[in-house]
């Protein structure tokens, strides 16, 4: 009986010892046939391409939003602080406001938050390109004009690896989940 | 006989008046707390940082002091124009908060004016009114 539970005693320790199952992050979607481009804040093209053997993280908001778009810049700059120097890892912001938020705005509010566009692009372009797009990335972004702002958006952070496979939702306006998003890209990295 | 009795009711008697003391004093003090957090937290941040020089901080802002007879208009208004704070430049848009009353606003500027490292001296209901009579 004592040697029983002993047993059962040292498996609870080791498994609670043991990292887990985030070594692994399930395969949400796939966006590899989504079709776009748009213009970033320094009016470089960005298409599929851009993101070719990249891990990247997506999202949408409008310069002008006056609800959950700060505190999303806000924890998006936590994921761009930790990530600033890896050249496998880009950030990915779409306006869902384009006739507001043109190239010169962009470069205005990126410039404002203290961003490289190297390593964080923010992009404008036709408004229903934006939102088919958002639909690939299954984050609703839709107009809506009694919703503060006009837009209702969902302030998900979308996690795609290199072969453009959705591997994780966040809550954007949650620093824990920011930081599950950046435990995540690691274990992305490691995937190699 | 009668002290007897009045001692056994005594600590009940004292455990309602601290309980009143709490329930009400509490309520008081976070009332400010909870109209920031609900209407201003997710811009300035929960610790009144600001945004990098997108949106202001109210924390250890110059501009409280300086400005202090135009806070109770920017919240009920809100606020769109160049603005240095700590010598920084923003110039983004503040929304309006019409439906707030005297009372929220002198509540939520003095949490502003008192935490995070702010000693302004708070705001009178008075004070808030009749800034908000000469709004722009
Ligand atoms: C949508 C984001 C947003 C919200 C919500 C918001 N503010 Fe602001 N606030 C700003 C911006 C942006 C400015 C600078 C305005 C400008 O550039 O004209 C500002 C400026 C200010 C200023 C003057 C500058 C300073 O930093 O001292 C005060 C005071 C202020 N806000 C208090 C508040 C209070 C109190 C609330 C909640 C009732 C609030 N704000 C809600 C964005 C916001």
């Amino acid at each position: 009986m004592k040697l029983l539970k002993a047993f059962i005693f040292f498996t609870i320790i080791l498994s609670a010892c043991t990292p887990s199952g985030k070594n692994k992050l399930p395969i949400l979607g796939q966006v590899a046939d989504a079709q776009f481009e748009f213009l970033s804040q320094d009016s470089a093209v960005v298409t599929p391409q851009t993101f070719e053997n990249k891990i990247y993280v997506t999202d949408f908001f409008f310069t002008t939003c006056p609800t959950i778009c700060p505190t999303m810049k806000a924890q998006m700059l936590r994921v761009y602080e930790k990530f600033e120097n890896n050249d496998n890892v880009i950030l990915l912001s779409h306006t869902i406001d384009p006739q507001h938020d043109t190239v010169g705005l962009l470069r205005d509010y990126a410039g404002r938050l203290g961003i490289n566009s190297d390593h964080w692009l923010m992009v404008t372009g036709d408004k229903k390109e934006i939102f088919d797009v958002a639909k690939k990335y299954m984050v609703s972004a839709m107009e809506d004009k009694d919703q503060p702002g006009g837009f209702v958006h969902s302030g998900a952070f979308v996690l795609i690896d290199k072969k453009k496979q959705i591997r994780g939702y966040y809550d954007g306006t949650k620093e824990l989940e920011t930081n599950e998003l950046m435990d995540d890209i690691e274990v992305l990295l490691n995937e190699g | 006989m009668k002290d007897k009795k009045l001692i056994y009711f005594a600590p009940f008697v004292v455990m309602v008046v601290v309980a009143l003391v709490l329930i009400f004093s509490t309520k008081s003090k976070n009332q400010g707390e909870a109209i920031y957090e609900a209407r201003c937290a997710n811009c300035h941040m929960e610790n009144g940082k600001g945004l990098q020089s997108l949106i202001p901080p109210l924390a250890n802002a110059d501009y409280l002091n300086k400005y202090r007879g135009k806070l109770a208009c920017i919240v009920k208004k809100g606020m769109e124009e160049k603005v240095i704070v700590n010598g920084v430049e923003y110039q983004q848009q503040m929304p309006a908060n019409e439906e707030f009353t005297d009372t929220d606003i002198a509540n939520v500027l003095n949490y502003v004016l008192t935490n995070w490292g702010n000693e302004e001296k708070p705001l009178s209901l008075q004070e808030v009114q009749e800034q908000l009579e000469s709004c722009p």
